[in-house]
């Protein structure tokens, strides 16, 4: 009888062990939460979800092993620089890339991954902004629509990189398989998903003192103007050019007097800035073991000079994105904008006694609107060379001039209504020093070549216009022995992907 | 059968022991035996004799049953004793023979015979959750036991494993003091985590097994099969590593001293050009790349400095205590041991940059509270506790890395340079350079001289002495491991145990960072102080049925069990910037002023919790030791998985057959076979190491952007969730079957087991092959597979020659290891990289994992028409980049030319063959042990040379470089352009690692009893010692033995090598 006791209670504690097993195999995160519907509920954890979607516009200067930063990887494409480093080896993708040699195994990877990034987080915004319960109507438009021109951003990059790509506007589930879209599909889902935002006029068309790095109005309607003027749908340009009126109209933004200023730190989010990428060195955390986390960017070490010595306004770097000489050359000597935007190392010399080691592909021309200031990372944490404060300058005022100046050509039959497109090109010209001349599509292509040189538009320009098969030819100069053709215009699509996309990305053909 | 603690003896002390005991039980004898009055009044005298020799046994201990009368045999082998009755039982018992009880039945005159006890047979093995008789058990087992451990005096538990077990390989990760090795049960069996399980005394241990004072260990079992394994179920796929803790033998109170104290030096320079060789090689890299003549006159050089004498430290320190009193009565069962072992290590122990000391205490207690033969339910009760202690501190240098580490370094750095600046031409040039970068020099922390600065031009290898120089962390750990568990006998032999485990640890790291400059990439301007502390405690609660029964011939064990588990913990961690003063003395937070928001960093977390919920049972079965079946099933659940698949089932099933047992060849067997056991067993066991929560997303805080202008800029904070979640997730799963036989060969004197295994383990958690479009990193899925084949032999021989007795054991394990499917869609894993030479290693579908990843080589081009000989089918020319003394590439791939697609398998550091072999001999007091280990197949890649760095010094092979036809066709031309890629990842980096190394001789003495008696000493024995005294191998750097990180096996970067030891040591007995 006592074992049947005996045997019974332990039956039954077993028993009762058993019913809370399941609690006991349930445990919680000591600090974190689920971040699904019952996290992102509230504004504030709304402005969190947003504020990872800025994130990754920060990973293009270095994030997964490669140096993607937005205007070198456009530049070196065109005639303007060339890689550099230390031999044909040294970042070899950009090489590649430089030579219109890409190959799906080398080729600006990274950015692919960065821009799904910021569309995955994006999208997360938007699918659970209707849950925030403490957000008005107006405050849920307004993160949608900054949201949506991220993520716009984001595929406009992958659009102009690759053209052909998964476009989706809802994060993907099991088995995460998305169908390539070609890129006219592409640019029409981008473009009517931006005018859709821009005309609801939600956002501020410039952002309060504090918010910059935000998208704005005037940033939306930037990005809109870009794509519809690279994709040449001149169904659109009326539409682009009102934008254009609207950021001039609206009086919140003008040409900085001073060109040289504006690459300064001091000169970073000035009347001019449209939209910048922010980089911080003060308390910068990024470094080569975080190099996703926030801070300065890697960026103006790379292209800086090697073993600089003797300079007292820049420090020294690794000697990437050498500037070609006909990039300086092309500028009247009393351009205001050659020496603010270009170093020629010799001049330089001459007036502060600085010396330098040339590496591969040198030419004594330095990309000087992002080298790396001297202080410019006081402040850091982590990494010095990592934690440069140049921002990224992505749309400027003085653009907004002349896309409206080329689209009032492109909507009139090439002609001048009223002036107005000849008055937007004096106004840039005069703020560089330089006469007047007369407005004409192929003046106002080549005053962008001067005006942006080293900012990433170069290369884009020469492919809308036509002229990429002409210009982007074999030479030396550039070092390059392949020249450029229509079918370079869309980089090969990452290898890996293609390999895990299981037959839904067809490669190129580059 | 009812489980005493365990009387074991070891052959080779057999015979010692004996001797020791007929000395005592003499000197007993003669003092008390003779004196001892009884009141009782039924004498009985006798003789005990050895069944085979017929000789009389000295010291036989003669107890009254039930009573505490009690004497030994004297000189003569006989003995006298007053019983109380005349129907008495007298029990004769002798260490190494099998007791025996006597009925008197009235008789007063004996003649009793004992036989020695071959105990191979008899030998309880510890499995899971209880033990067995090792003639049934029907799983493929190892054993080592306090014996073996004694012999190699080792300072972890690993180092008891190596070369002492079948199927186990154990490479040790450095020579630092306190380094642990890589430990792998029968292969490689998943890319993840494949460390085994440890449980000590029932007790799974997490983090850190080097709390374990190796001389507190009784026994050591590795389950190698899944048969064995599967009571652990969901931690077994790895294998299980079961250590039970040494508990109260005699009745006599015992007190143990040990003693060792032992001198460490390097057993090996790496062979390095000196400073004449060096400025030769470097002229001609230098001209040959059109940069002139570097030094006018290399020969007037001479030697220039040996670096590697500067930083080794010779004699290095090393030494041992340890205090054990141990015994027991009808009640009360005790062992209690106090250790100390500190050692300096051979680089950096002189500067107090890599030491280690561990203080280990241990109390293991058993109580017999209620022992009735009144009834036959709740009739025996016992309680026991084990209880330990250990507090570690430690310092380590970096090992095993080319990226300027202090051996790194030294094989590096240039001859040419001097360590200290001691003229004043040298003091003038470092106190430039620092006004240059505005740095502070490092001085020889031993002696407060100023040291050389390296040039720009050697990267992060800058001078070692002033790496060794620089202060280094501390960490600290102080752990308990507490189990204490009552076992209850309910019913005839039906027990109920409940066992609560805890292992509580704390450990910590403490340093801080000075304002120095060594180097362009080795400098810090500004002082900091860090700390860190965590703590974890992690509780066991375990409940067991057993039934233990035998009808007729049928014999059953039956487990039935429970157990859970829970870890929890938590960390905290600060830096500040701007010490007050660099004084280690006061190198804490509060000591640094920093209040800029990057000069305090803290950061700290609880631990994610994990549990483990599980139950089991097993079956275990004989018909009359000749057919032996076993069952086992584990469910496990555990918190690491999603709701879908929390639970898992791990069964196993094992079959044995005792062929000498059956009668018909029991009659018709040869003489010398004494034992045939064959033995077949199969079983699924898993493994649950995975980052928790894999199953959800969860907030990922951090991902921030600042908005706002210059430095006004503000940090925002961004969450985003933590990855793609995959809710399906599971256990990895093993699948192993085992085929084993036993033979026992001249009554058991020579045994032999042989093993054949296959282990597949399936569903390896691996990242998800899918598109990187997602926007967020990919989620784990359950897709690889990997497969390990292997044959395990054992053999060991006692005898005796002429008053000599011998024991000889081997052992040798081959391993086969495939895998067999990444999961990833490209079908291969890049693993390590080595400066210029780009990717070394490799996982690769197919082949084995991981293996050295490079380019074939096939000889060195002696002239132009050779390089222009050799062409692919279009005529062209495979390699039109080459000039004469460069290396010839196999075309792997055959696409004409040679690039990354030619790469291939060039290696593997994981060996085909491991094997170990050990030696004892006694003779009258002395004894003599060896233990040998090595290992076959298995290659090295010597990456330690920084292909990268052109004005580093090379390895004394480099001096036999191509020159000119036919002066070289294994090493290339040396120059600083390198347009054929001569010293990209290659099989010229790849080295044979085949070794054999004596890893433990000693000799040792026990002096007599006649003299030690007098200091009531019951025994003392002497010894010397040396470890790692010969290495057999091929390879010319530090150590053969290397391991650091789960891929990086066989990758030399400067190894810190272990290193030879001679140790005097002492055993003394109370």
């Amino acid at each position: 009888m006592k074992k049947l006791i005996i045997l019974s209670s332990i039956v039954i504690s077993a028993l009762s062990l058993n019913s809370c097993t399941d609690n006991f195999l349930t445990v919680q995160s000591a600090s974190k939460l689920l971040a699904d519907g019952t996290y992102y509920n509230t504004k504030a954890h709304l402005t969190e979800a947003l504020v990872a979607a800025y994130d990754p516009l920060k990973w293009f200067d270095y994030s997964f092993g490669q140096y993607e930063s937005l205007p070198f990887v456009s530049d070196v494409m065109s005639d303007d620089v060339m890689t550099g480093g230390s031999d044909q080896n040294d970042c070899l993708y950009l090489h590649k890339m430089s030579n219109y040699s890409a190959l799906p195994t080398s080729v600006c990877s990274n950015s692919w991954t960065i821009c799904y990034s910021g569309v995955n987080r994006s999208n997360i915004v938007l699918q659970f902004i209707n849950n925030a319960a403490d957000m008005t109507d107006a405050e849920k438009a307004e993160y949608k629509a900054e949201a949506t021109v991220l993520r716009s951003f984001f595929y406009k990059v992958l659009w102009k990189y690759w053209g052909n790509i998964p476009y989706y506007e809802k994060n993907l589930t099991s088995p995460y398989l998305c169908q390539q879209s070609n890129h006219d599909q592409v640019y029409g889902k981008i473009a009517a998903a931006l005018e859709t935002i821009i005309d609801q006029k939600v956002l501020p068309v410039k952002s309060a003192s504090g918010s910059e790095g935000h998208v704005t109005q005037a940033m939306a309607e930037m990005l809109y103007a870009e794509v519809v003027m690279y994709q040449n749908d001149n169904t659109r340009y009326s539409k682009a050019l009102g934008y254009m009126k609207d950021i001039i109209g609206s009086t919140k933004y003008s040409l900085v007097n001073d060109y040289a200023s504006m690459w300064e730190s001091t000169g970073e989010w000035g009347t001019e800035s449209i939209f910048e990428i922010n980089y911080t060195a003060k308390n910068g955390a990024h470094d080569w073991g975080s190099a996703i986390a926030t801070g300065g960017s890697v960026y103006p070490k790379l292209i800086g000079i090697n073993s600089l010595n003797g300079s007292p306004d820049y420090v020294g770097g690794w000697g990437f994105e050498p500037v070609c000489k006909s990039a300086y050359t092309m500028f009247d000597a009393t351009d205001k904008r050659r020496d603010a935007s270009i170093l020629n190392f010799a001049t330089y010399a001459t007036v502060t006694g600085a010396s330098y080691a040339p590496r591969y592909e040198d030419t004594g021309y330095f990309m000087r609107k992002y080298l790396p200031r001297v202080g410019g990372n006081a402040g850091y944490t982590a990494s010095a060379d990592m934690n440069y404060n140049n921002n990224i300058r992505v749309y400027r005022y003085a653009e907004t001039l002349l896309n409206a100046a080329e689209l009032t050509l492109a909507t009139n039959g090439g002609a001048d209504a009223g002036g107005q497109a000849q008055g937007y090109l004096n106004t840039v010209r005069s703020r560089a020093g330089l006469a007047t001349i007369p407005v004409s599509i192929d003046n106002i292509m080549n005053e962008r070549h001067l005006e942006f040189v080293g900012e990433g538009k170069r290369y884009w320009d020469l492919i809308r216009s036509g002229k990429a098969s002409t210009v982007l030819v074999p030479g030396s100069a550039l070092n390059r022995t392949v020249g450029w053709s229509v079918s370079k215009k869309y980089l090969p699509l990452p290898q890996s992907d293609v390999d895990s996309g299981q037959g839904t990305l067809t490669q190129n053909n580059y | 059968m009812k489980k005493k603690p365990q009387q074991r003896c070891k052959c080779h002390d057999l015979h010692l022991n004996k001797l020791f005991i007929s000395l005592i039980s003499t000197v007993i004898f003669l003092i008390i035996g003779t004196l001892s009055v009884s009141a009782e009044n039924h004498p009985v005298k006798g003789t005990v004799i050895d069944e085979k020799t017929n000789s009389t046994l000295i010291g036989v201990s003669v107890i009254v049953e039930g009573t505490t009368v009690g004497t030994v045999t004297d000189m003569n082998g006989n003995f006298t004793i007053n019983v109380p009755s005349e129907s008495s039982i007298l029990k004769f018992s002798y260490i190494g023979y099998t007791s025996q009880k006597v009925k008197l039945n009235g008789q007063s005159e004996l003649k009793v015979t004992l036989s020695e006890n071959l105990k191979n047979l008899d030998e309880v093995i510890v499995v899971g959750y209880g033990t067995q008789k090792k003639s049934v058990v029907t799983a493929a087992i190892s054993r080592v036991s306090s014996d073996d451990i004694v012999r190699v005096a080792p300072m972890r538990i690993e180092d008891a494993l190596k070369g002492t077990t079948s199927g186990v390989t154990v490479t040790a990760s450095s020579g630092q003091p306190g380094a642990g090795s890589q430990v792998r049960i029968r292969g490689i069996g998943t890319t993840n985590n494949s460390d085994p399980l440890y449980v000590v005394d029932g007790m799974p241990i997490s983090g850190g097994i080097d709390y374990l004072n190796p001389r507190d260990i009784q026994s050591i079992e590795v389950l190698k099969d899944a048969a064995s394994g599967a009571i652990y179920g969901a931690r077994a796929a790895n294998g299980v590593i079961l250590v039970t803790t040494k508990s109260g033998k005699s009745q006599k109170m015992s007190v143990t001293y040990d003693f060792s104290y032992g001198v460490q030096s390097p057993w090996k320079h790496r062979s390095v050009l000196n400073a004449a060789q060096y400025a030769v090689m470097m002229n001609e890299a230098s001209v040959d790349a059109g940069k002139g003549v570097l030094y006018a006159d290399p020969y007037s050089l001479g030697k220039g400095t040996d670096w590697q004498s500067e930083v080794f430290n010779n004699n290095a320190p090393k030494q041992q205590h340890q205090i054990s009193i141990s015994g027991s009565n009808d009640k009360i069962n005790y062992y209690l041991s106090a250790g100390y072992y500190s050692q300096d290590g051979i680089v950096g122990g002189n500067f107090d940059r890599s030491n280690y000391e561990r203080y280990t205490i241990r109390s293991n207690t058993s109580y017999e509270l209620l022992d009735t033969k009144e009834r036959n339910f709740l009739n025996h009760f016992v309680f026991n506790q084990n209880v330990s202690y250990a507090s570690i501190k430690s310092r380590g240098i970096s090992t095993n890395s080319e990226y300027g580490s202090p051996l790194g370094s030294a094989m590096v750095f240039s001859p040419l340079l001097d360590p200290y600046a001691d003229t004043p031409s040298e003091i003038a040039a470092v106190n430039k350079k620092m006004a240059d970068v505005n740095g502070v020099p490092v001085r020889d922390s031993r002696t407060g001289t100023l040291l050389n600065i390296a040039g720009d031009n050697y990267n992060e290898i800058t001078n070692p002495i002033g790496q060794l120089s620089l202060p280094n962390d501390i960490n600290t750990s102080n752990k308990f491991v507490a189990n204490f568990s009552a076992e209850l006998t309910l019913w005839d032999n039906l027990k109920f145990k409940s066992s609560f485990g805890n292992d509580l640890s704390f450990w910590e790291t403490n340093g801080y960072n000075v304002v120095y400059y060594l180097g362009k990439s080795n400098n810090n301007s500004r002082s900091s102080v860090h700390s860190t502390m965590n703590r974890q405690w992690l509780w066991q609660l375990e409940n067991t049925l057993s039934y233990d029964k035998k009808i007729y011939k049928h014999s059953f064990n039956i487990v039935l069990g429970q157990s859970a588990q829970k870890q929890t913990g938590r960390y905290l961690s600060g830096t500040r910037y701007l010490m007050v003063a660099e004084d280690p003395s006061k190198a804490n937070i509060d000591f640094a002023t920093g209040t800029a928001a990057g000069d305090q960093l803290v950061s700290g977390s609880a631990q994610d919790p994990s549990t483990l919920a599980s139950y089991f049972g097993r079956i275990s079965y004989n018909f009359d030791e000749r057919y032996m079946l076993q069952a086992t099933v584990r469910q496990d659940g555990s918190s690491n998985f999603g709701s879908n698949n929390k639970w898992a089932t791990f069964p196993s099933f094992s079959l044995g057959w005792n062929l000498t047992n059956e009668s018909f060849i029991q009659n018709s067997k040869p003489e010398w076979l004494s034992s045939t056991k064959i033995r077949a067993s199969w079983g699924k066991n898993g493994n649950q190491s995975i980052t928790p929560f894999s199953y959800v997303p969860l907030t990922n805080q951090g991902n921030n952007y600042d908005f706002g202008q210059g430095e006004s800029a503000v940090i925002v904070n961004g969450v985003k969730p933590s990855g793609t979640p995959n809710p399906d997730l599971k256990w990895e799963e093993s699948v192993q079957t085992d085929f084993g036989i036993d033979f026992g060969f001249l009554n058991n004197s020579l045994l032999f087991t042989a093993d054949y295994y296959s282990k597949t383990t399936n569903g390896m958690l691996i990242t998800e092959p899918i598109p990187s479009y997602i926007g967020e990193s990919k989620p784990l899925g359950n897709v690889g597979t990997m497969s390990n084949k292997g044959v395990e032999l054992e053999a060991s021989y006692r005898f005796k020659v002429s008053g000599f007795n011998f024991s000889v054991g081997a052992n040798a394990s081959y391993l086969y290891n495939r895998l067999t499917d990444l999961g990833n869609e490209t079908g291969y894993g890049n693993l390590d990289t080595y400066a210029n030479a780009g990717t070394i290693s490799r996982a690769q579908n197919g082949y084995t994992y991981p293996f050295f990843y490079g380019k074939k080589t096939n000889g060195i081009f002696q002239n132009w028409a050779e390089i222009n000989a050799y062409k692919n089918k279009q005529g062209g020319l495979i390699q039109p980049s080459a000039q004469p003394g460069d290396v010839r590439f196999v075309d792997v791939n055959g696409d004409g030319k040679i690039d990354d697609g030619d790469r291939t398998m060039i290696g593997k550091g994981m060996p085909d063959w491991t094997y170990g072999f050990n030696l004892n001999v006694n003779y009258k007091n002395f004894d003599l042990s060896m233990v040998f280990q090595g290992t076959i197949g298995n290659q090295i890649y010597d990456a330690t040379r920084r292909t990268d760095l052109p004005s580093i010094n090379l390895p004394s092979y480099m001096w036999g470089r191509w020159t000119g036809e036919g002066t070289s066709n294994s090493i290339p031309r040396f120059s600083w352009a390198d347009n054929n890629g001569n010293w990209l990842s290659s099989d010229l980096f790849v080295k044979n690692g085949d070794y054999l190394r004596l890893r433990n001789i000693q000799l040792g003495y026990t002096l007599p009893q006649r003299i030690t008696k007098k200091v009531l000493i019951s025994s003392l024995r002497l010894y010397v010692s040396a470890e790692n005294l010969l290495t057999f191998t091929k390879y010319e750097g530090f150590d053969p033995e290397i391991s650091a990180g789960g891929t990086s096996i066989g990758i030399d970067r400067g190894i810190y090598p272990q290193a030879r030891t001679y140790t005097f040591g002492l055993n003394l007995k109370f």
